[in-house]
């Protein structure tokens, strides 16, 4: 027996197809082959949750037809414990940085991916990935493609030019950009890609970075040094945006970004300039700063949440967005334990 | 009265149209036909629910637990609304709704390393109690299998995880597996490679895997 016969044989099985699921199911798909105008309008509760979770499931039931939720849901925390919490890591450096360039991270709960080092004035940089997979060539116009090694490993240098955008609406602000990447399998499953432009993709610049990947972890930009127990990291971006999720209920969040300074609202027009408040804005001290709290309902199934807006040390603004499992005591506990070392 | 006799070639005598043969199974329309059909008929797609439901369902089970009631009409809704999208020249039918079925998987990732650990936690504790010496070797041996199966399950890689269970439990060829992930084939390789090996290593000692070769269909 392999483990594959193993899978088959011992593996979780299935619950039966129930005549009424499966009636229910068939249903779904006669009224859908009917077309929508037999199917009522969700309701703006329900749009809501589906534009959440990006599916939706239709579930016709006898004569009533309605758009259902796509899962099982469970029911969200009414309250949360927050425990100490260790934010994934992206699991290499550079030793030496080029130019002291610092890191901004992306990632999901099993650790960052992707590392981006970009210059001052965005017109020199390099990104690394790092994946289980070989990774594929995107839609890229290809110029030129050269063999070479990395510490002994079979690499590929690949020179190619794109379409770069750097505008605030799609297709503004567009240049033809030239990059370099580099892509090696550096471990056993660990594939690296290194994509550099501008001063950094020559070349000898890009086999420079390459050859100074060692293996240390880098904790990300952005940090929680608490989470509520049971939740865990859905994602972050750019070192800006950081995601938990209730592990039992996926519609449940908590959101720390960091705006960029134009986006940051004036302290005092903070409760006029956010959706839902529900309640007055209430001055409150974070990281020994002043910081605005709101009471918000989040337009999304019913739940209330916090808004907060706080700054670092540095001055730097940032925003934490909680569900109303969080006692307003809670809120501010978790926001003293955010950091960012961008 | 004497029995009938057919002669080659006799022509029909004349009167009304004979009463058309019901037809035999072979003559159904292949799902191929079906999904064709239904970009300009659209009920013909029911066929194609009544014949995969099951299978559908099942693998989705195996999976997800009790959310495949779910996620068995979310399947073919999706499935349904990219019909004339489907690649027959590429895949069939069965293996097409396995890959929508998996991608719906896909947004309850969550759910799905829940219930392998909640299953591997139930399979630890009913081990604490002592078996029955009615059980055969073979149900000991499944039964001892389930809880490391179920915890190495819970701690693949989700896209590794895809690609073993469709083959696995889906039947799904390297080449069907890849077309309907719509990744290369040497990645589906790599992944199952990786997702075999991880899976036999969580079962340590207690497998009784003799025989550990390399699928390679």
């Amino acid at each position: 027996m392999n483990e594959l016969t193993a899978l088959r044989e011992a593996g979780p099985e299935a619950p039966a197809l129930s005549p009424d699921a499966r009636s229910a199911a068939r249903a779904a798909l006669l009224s859908e082959i009917d077309g929508p105008a037999r199917r009522r309008r969700p309701s703006r509760r329900t749009t809501l949750r589906l534009g959440a979770a990006g599916v939706a499931v239709a579930a016709a039931w006898s004569a009533a037809v309605v758009i259902a939720a796509p899962d099982d849901p469970g029911s969200p925390a009414s309250s949360v414990t927050l425990v100490d919490f260790e934010m994934p890591t992206f699991p290499l450096t550079l030793d030496p940085v080029p130019d002291g360039l610092r890191p901004a991270f992306d990632g999901a709960g099993d650790g960052a991916t992707i590392a981006s080092y970009d210059a001052p004035g965005g017109e020199d940089g390099f990104t690394l990935y790092v994946a289980g997979d070989e990774p594929e060539l995107g839609d890229r116009d290809v110029t030129a493609t050269e063999d070479v090694s990395v510490d002994g490993e079979d690499a590929e240098l690949v020179r190619y030019s794109e379409t770069w955008c750097t505008g605030d609406a799609p297709g503004e602000d567009c240049h033809r950009r030239t990059s370099t990447s580099l892509t090696w399998e550096r471990s056993d499953d660990q594939w690296v890609t290194i994509d550099a432009y501008g001063r950094y993709g020559t070349t000898t610049r890009v086999l420079q970075i390459a050859g100074s990947l060692v293996d240390r972890p880098q904790p990300a930009t952005l940090d929680v040094g608490l989470a509520p127990a049971g939740w865990s990291v859905r994602g972050f971006k750019m070192g800006r945006v950081l995601t938990l999720v209730n592990d039992a209920y996926e519609q449940q969040e908590v959101t720390v970004h960091v705006p960029l300074p134009e986006d940051v609202i004036p302290a005092d027009e903070v409760r006029s300039s956010i959706m839902g408040p529900i309640g007055p804005q209430l001055d409150v001290t974070v990281h020994g700063r002043p910081a605005q709290l709101v009471p918000v309902d989040t337009g999304y199934l019913d739940q209330r949440g916090w808004y907060l807006q706080a700054q670092f040390p540095d001055g730097t603004t940032f925003v934490l967005q909680a569900p109303g499992a969080f006692t307003q005591q809670q809120v501010l506990e978790f926001a003293e334990q955010v950091t960012h070392n961008p | 009265m004497a029995g009938l006799r057919v002669h080659s070639g006799a022509r029909r005598p004349p009167g009304p149209d004979p009463v058309p043969l019901r037809a035999l199974p072979s003559a159904l329309p292949t799902d191929a036909e079906l999904v064709a059909g239904s970009v300009t008929d659209p009920a013909q797609f029911t066929a194609l629910f009544d014949r995969h439901a099951t299978a559908v369902h099942r693998y989705l089970g195996r999976r997800v637990g009790d959310l495949a009631d779910d996620l068995l009409s979310e399947t073919f809704l999706i499935a349904f609304r990219r019909r004339a999208a489907y690649p027959p020249q590429h895949v069939e039918v069965r293996p097409w709704l396995l890959g929508i079925a998996t991608h719906v998987v896909q947004g309850h990732e969550r759910t799905e390393r829940r219930r392998y650990r909640t299953l591997a936690k139930a399979a630890g504790q009913l081990a604490e109690h002592a078996a029955d010496p009615a059980d055969t070797a073979d149900r000991l041996d499944a039964q001892a299998l389930r809880g490391p199966l179920a915890t190495a399950l819970a701690g693949l890689k989700p896209r590794d995880r895809d690609a073993l269970l469709l083959l696995a439990w889906g039947d799904l060829s390297y080449e069907e597996i890849a077309t309907v992930l719509d990744v290369p084939v040497g990645t589906v390789r790599s992944r199952l490679h990786r997702a075999r090996r991880q899976t036999r290593a969580a079962l340590g000692d207690v497998s009784p895997l003799g025989d550990t070769s390399e699928e390679t269909r």
